[in-house]
């Protein structure tokens, strides 16, 4: 194992290094960069499967000069099942960026860009794999500072810079919050590593638990994107280059993932009061249902790929959290079942989530432009593409017979089994979440149809996508590998849960794959309460489908058709007679515009001889960013104000006050050393 | 094995043949209210008989996601048939999905019919998608809460187990509020997802109430004719849903012919009652607004909720 | 036969909770509903439904004068109460709660909320004593805080009279819940209130229609007269 690691990690720095290495040799940078990223991620692939199989965790050591620091790895079944999913998205994106990056070429340095591609990797990679929390967080900074510059690709474009600014300044904000999460546990446990931390995670008073809980929550949520905390995620996931958007917002997100799980249920053994749970329930719904409701809002594709991430990662949270709560209330099968469920879903998304990014870096590629209202058409125009495209809209709204419905349906069982818990409040409480999970479910749907139905179908609405062709290869094979992903982690929790099972057994110590798989692994079942077989439902749908083709021949004979223009009224249908994204998601923006709250404004400019004849209408409609402008522009304006002042204070005109301020500086410091 | 396979069979049967009388039986209801003497029970079968057999005008702007989704409503819609006991109460397919997957079942049908209404690119097709989607996703909530109310005085979601034990006096006579609660929100959720009348006028073209009507506006032949089947079904499918969970009085419990017979006969009666009673309120009752929408489904979430509460509560 | 008075036992508990049930639905019903006339009468069939929740109780506790208090109940509430509102409202020219402050889908949400914590608040107390009509104790605070909200939510005056006429049923129901009912000659004299404060908003509205009669005070506490003017 130790080889398969070296050869990974060789990999990477040969990814990081070599493309340098040929200045202006950009097919050939590109091929190396994106090519030892793949072998690279297929070795991972290898390591996460010796790591989910072996019974004892692989761990290595490195002692360093650096006090406290020490260079250990240990991989066990979460870091397995994490190095897995980067790996296996990694692959897919890698393979992708081979057809993707020539894009760039001679707009960007091709070497850097590849380059800090691998560091972002293989600091990805390291992070779920660190055994120490000082060397966790030196990789945690890696992994923020290299998606930083990954983001700020195209630094020339203003907006791109500011989204760069806003994702640096949160991520440090999360990052300082984690810093305090180990803080708190270094002190009880009295060293940096997470074998200490483990092993003392029982001994920490409640009150510092509630602080490590709290600062936990907050320092990887900001890197999840749960709402309130979600601002940048919208600006800086879109502006990266695609194939390290999907990267970004397929797994990036899910490293807070693995960070909560780690210090909930690794450090803290599982043992906390049953509000931590409530409030990571809670914290998941507001974020599903924010997160889908901004998507349908945006018509920029990317955008609303990346508010659908916070969606999802609401998701995965309600499933954590509903395990947290049955943990706390001592059904242990139960909170297996609510981890399986949250990290079932994790893999989903980690799956779908980068098919979708990669294929809307297609059109982005295809047509150059980001806005949905200048698609239309592209299923004529790029067949495969759109095909993959549908797979993955199809998961992400959660339908049968693709991965995301099995999450979703695990998560709905695991609430709904909520009935046992001795307390009337979480009774109640827990199935309105599953009320709330179906309405962002559905919302989703909604969102998904907007968003392939607006982009790849009837006409196209603007002339690159009237030009558009379909991608090279490489970038194809990407997306059908993904798509196909979908099939088979829908068609197969036979073989996910299982492992899903062994990953959460390691905490829970139960194990409950027998129980939720019957009928030989054909179904899944929860309980007695519920049961659902992919594969039947699979083989029906295609099976009934069959059968309506055989009443339409049987009945019909011979298919007749003929192709004609669509009916316009009597007029010949135009693109501009087509729905915009826009106009499909105006009854839904009415409808909650308690969320929204849409602002519309219309000036019109009439002509002068007559005020029945316009010359001119401008049509605004926005909605109100609201975490934006009520909680975070206020904070941000004290800042200014705070240090408006400060600066009044310390650019005196005298150098006496400067030596005044040293020298009292000098004594304080002196008081609180003594 | 033989015995399953038949009895697979003939529910699909039962769900195929039953679904166009259903429609018919309201139409006719209908047309006596409104003191007309209407077409036979009957004339839905000859309308699709006749519409298989024309010619198929395809859009030139589409693609194949137009000629693919009649299939995938067709047979996601009958796959949802086929999860509801109708006149026995173990289907062998029982196992493939609870309710909450034959929510999800109907969802992809609507999916696919919501981007076949967006692929012939008129406005109509798009409004009839923008408002479904809107329709489909705010009745979400109520439709899982009253799910779970249902469950929660079964004991389970498995539809053959919820049938089995309400039909066997099993855990509903002693709490009737939670489960009448629960049927009020089904019903008004059953309207709504199936695009009856306070909700959506399936006999009106009238570009500014139509939904269903609008997306499927340019089909017409044999992919006209499975959408319509496929509707029909899915009508169906919600009132099995709420007869043999409410009342599935006579369902076969025993796989013997005497009962299987009387099981049919009871379903018959059972699902052409409530077709009668949807088909008086169509007459007397107006048809929303679409924004007034939020205030049925809120007022359904709010029975469901209370079917919660309320099985909570008199639990003790 | 025990098995028969079990039954005779389980009969009444049910017949309890399908009348609560109906109780809080139409609680609900007030909530959602714009027509100010059918606001008064489904007040006038929640009254209904706790008189014969009262008399119910009164079958199942033997505590006889609470079927006075369900026949009054049935007398003032469902029927004298009602008639005079109707009247009122016959004789305004607002038929309608236009443009409530709180939205009726978010009313609703709220109104469940309320509900959930009535249903906490009420868990405490539950434990006390194992009386028939434990679960009428949640109902019952349900009832006050919905009749409540209905009063800050609503604009028209009819409609915060109703919420008030809610609220004294909710209390009506927690007295039932927690103690049998009051003392007889208290309930009298709630009843009689009641029946004194219906009539004064009845003639109130008039009054208020007859002086009033082209002015359009924009501010006016009750909006009413505004909108009456021709």
């Amino acid at each position: 194992m130790t080889i398969l690691f070296l050869s990974i990690l060789f990999s990477y720095l040969g990814g990081i290094f070599l493309p340098l290495c040929f200045p202006n040799r950009e097919f050939i940078q590109n091929t190396m960069a994106h090519g030892l990223a793949s072998v690279a991620c297929l070795l991972g692939l290898v390591l996460g499967y010796e790591g989910l199989t072996d019974p004892e965790p692989w761990h290595i050591a490195l002692s360093s000069n650096i006090p406290l620091l020490e260079l250990s790895l240990r991989l066990d079944r979460l870091a397995a099942f994490f190095l897995v999913m980067i790996s296996l998205v990694g692959l897919a994106t890698s393979v992708y960026a081979l057809g993707y990056v020539t894009e760039y070429y001679g707009k960007v340095s091709m070497g850097t860009l590849g380059s800090l591609y691998n560091g972002f990797l293989l600091s990805m990679t390291l992070v779920v794999l660190a055994d120490n929390a000082f060397f966790f967080l030196i990789l945690w900074e890696l992994m923020s500072v290299t998606s930083y510059f990954l983001v700020v690709t195209e630094h020339e474009k203003n907006e791109v810079r500011y989204a760069g600014l806003f994702y640096l300044v949160m991520t440090h904000i999360g990052t300082a919050f984690i810093i305090l999460t180990f803080l708190v546990l270094f002190q009880n446990a009295e060293s940096f590593s997470f074998e200490a931390f483990r092993q003392s995670g029982h001994t920490v008073p409640e009150r510092l638990g509630t602080v490590v809980f709290l600062a936990a929550l907050i320092g990887f949520g900001t890197k999840a994107g749960i709402v309130p905390l979600h601002v940048w995620l919208p600006y800086a996931h879109p502006t990266a280059p695609s194939h390290v958007s999907a990267l970004m917002s397929g797994v990036m997100v899910k490293t807070a993932i693995y960070g909560l799980i780690r210090v909930y249920f690794d450090f803290l053994d599982g043992e906390f009061p049953w509000w931590w749970g409530v409030v990571v329930l809670v914290v998941g719904t507001v974020s599903a249902l924010l997160g889908v409701m901004y998507a349908l809002m945006q018509h920029d594709l990317k955008k609303l790929l990346a508010y659908s991430s916070v969606e999802n990662i609401g998701i995965i949270l309600m499933g954590i959290g509903a395990g947290m709560i049955f943990s706390a209330y001592g059904f242990p099968e139960l909170a297996a079942l609510g981890i399986i469920a949250g990290l079932y879903h994790t893999l989903n998304h980690a799956v779908f989530k980068s098919l979708l990014f990669l294929g809307a870096g297609s059109l982005l590629y295809a047509t150059h432009t980001r806005n949905m209202e200048e698609y239309g058409g592209l299923l004529k125009r790029m067949p495969w593409t759109g095909l993959f495209f549908l797979i993955g809209a199809v998961a992400i709204s959660a339908l049968p017979p693709t991965n995301g419905f099995v999450s979703e349906w695990l998560i709905f069982q695991n609430l709904f089994l909520a009935y046992q818990i001795p307390d009337i409040l979480l009774d109640i409480l827990l199935p309105i979440a599953a009320a709330m999970l179906a309405l962002s479910g559905g919302l989703a749907l909604a969102c998904f149809a907007k968003a392939f139905g607006i982009s790849f179908l009837a006409l196209p609405r603007g002339s690159h996508a009237k030009h558009a062709q379909e991608t090279p290869i490489p970038m194809r094979i990407g997306l059908g590998g993904l798509a196909v992903m979908c099939l088979v982690l829908g068609m197969g929790p036979i073989f996910v849960i299982p492992v899903l099972d062994q990953v959460s057994a390691e905490f829970v110590g139960v194990s409950v794959a027998e129980r939720i798989l019957t009928m030989d692994g054909w179904a899944l079942t929860t309980a007695n309460f519920a049961s659902v077989s992919m594969p039947a439902l699979a083989i029906m749908l295609l099976a009934l489908s069959g059968v309506g083709l055989l009443f339409a021949h049987l009945l019909g004979g011979k298919l007749q058709s003929r192709s004609y223009k669509t009916w316009g009224c009597g007029l010949n249908v135009t693109s501009r007679m087509e729905y915009t994204a826009t106009g499909f998601a105006q009854p839904i923006k009415r409808m909650f515009s308690t969320v929204y709250q849409p602002t519309i404004k219309l000036e019109s400019e009439m002509l002068e001889e007559s005020r029945y004849f316009a010359k001119r209408k401008h049509f605004d409609s926005y909605i109100t960013p609201f975490f934006q402008q009520y909680l975070y522009e206020p904070v941000v304006n004290i800042f200014l104000r705070m240090s408006d002042r400060l600066r009044n204070m310390t650019v005196a005109h005298e150098l006496n006050l400067y030596l005044g301020y040293v020298f009292a500086a000098l004594l304080v410091v002196l008081l609180l050393v003594r | 094995m033989f015995g399953n396979i038949c009895l697979i069979f003939l529910q699909m049967v039962v769900i195929l043949g039953v679904s166009p009388f259903v429609v018919g039986l309201i139409r006719k209801v209908k047309a006596w209210l409104q003191c007309r003497k209407g077409p036979s029970v009957f004339q839905p079968y000859a309308d699709l008989r006749k519409i298989f057999c024309k010619e198929a005008v395809i859009p030139s702007t589409t693609s194949w996601i137009f000629t693919i989704t009649p299939y995938i409503l067709f047979g996601s819609t009958l796959a949802a048939g086929l999860l509801v006991p109708a006149f026995f109460a173990d289907m062998p397919l029982g196992f493939a999905g609870n309710i909450i997957a034959l929510v999800y079942l109907l969802a992809l049908g609507t999916f696919f019919l919501i981007l076949a209404g967006l692929d012939a690119g008129s406005a109509f097709g798009g409004m009839g998608s923008s408002r479904e989607a809107l329709v489909a996703s705010v009745t979400e909530p109520a439709m899982i809460l009253s799910i779970f109310a249902i469950g929660l005085t079964a004991g389970s979601t498995n539809l053959n187990t919820i049938v089995h034990r309400t039909a066997l006096f099993q855990g509903v006579t002693t709490d009737p509020a939670p489960h009448l609660l629960a049927l009020g929100a089904l019903f008004i959720v059953a309207l709504a997802e199936t695009g009856r009348v306070p909700v959506d006028n399936p006999a009106t073209h009238l570009e500014l109430t139509m939904i269903h009507e609008a997306m499927i506006l340019d089909y017409s032949g044999r992919y006209l004719a499975l959408v319509e089947w496929a509707a029909s079904m899915k009508l169906l499918v919600f009132l099995s849903l709420l007869v043999n969970i409410f009342a599935p009085w006579g369902i076969a419990v025993e796989a013997t012919a005497g009962a299987m017979t009387l099981g049919l006969v009871a379903y018959l009666v059972k699902v052409s009652a409530l077709a009668v009673v949807i088909g008086i309120l169509e007459c007397t009752v107006a048809k929303l607004r679409l924004f007034r929408l939020s205030e049925l489904l809120g007022a359904a979430f709010i029975l469901a909720l209370l079917a919660v509460i309320f099985f909570y509560m008199f639990r003790g | 036969m025990p098995v028969f008075q079990e039954l005779i036992h389980d009969v009444q508990g049910q017949a309890i909770n399908v009348c609560s049930m109906f109780l809080l639905l139409s609680s609900f019903a007030i909530v959602a509903q714009r027509s100010l006339a059918s606001c008064v009468s489904l007040y006038a069939m929640q009254s209904f439904f706790l008189g014969f929740t009262a008399m119910v109780v009164a079958n199942a506790s033997g505590v006889h004068h609470l079927y006075f208090a369900a026949a009054l109940n049935f007398l003032i509430k469902a029927w004298l109460i009602p008639r005079i509102l109707h009247r009122a409202v016959d004789r305004l020219n607002v038929k309608r709660e236009v443009e409530p402050l709180v939205n009726i889908p978010s009313s609703l949400l709220i109104c469940g909320g309320l509900m959930i914590l009535a249903l906490y608040f009420s868990q405490p107390i539950k434990q006390i004593g194992p009386l028939l009509t434990n679960d009428s104790l949640a109902l019952g605070l349900a009832i006050v805080f919905i009749g409540c909200f209905i009063m800050i939510s609503r604009r028209k005056l009819v409609t915060q009279i109703v919420g008030f006429l809610t609220v004294e049923n909710g209390l009506f129901l927690l007295a039932t819940a927690i103690t049998y009912g009051m003392p007889l000659i208290v309930e009298l004299g709630v009843f009689f209130d009641i029946l004194v404060a219906a009539l004064i908003f009845g003639v109130l509205l008039h009054r208020i229609q007859d002086t009033v009669e082209s002015a359009r005070p924009a501010e006016s506490r009750f909006e009413e007269v505004g909108e009456v003017a021709p």
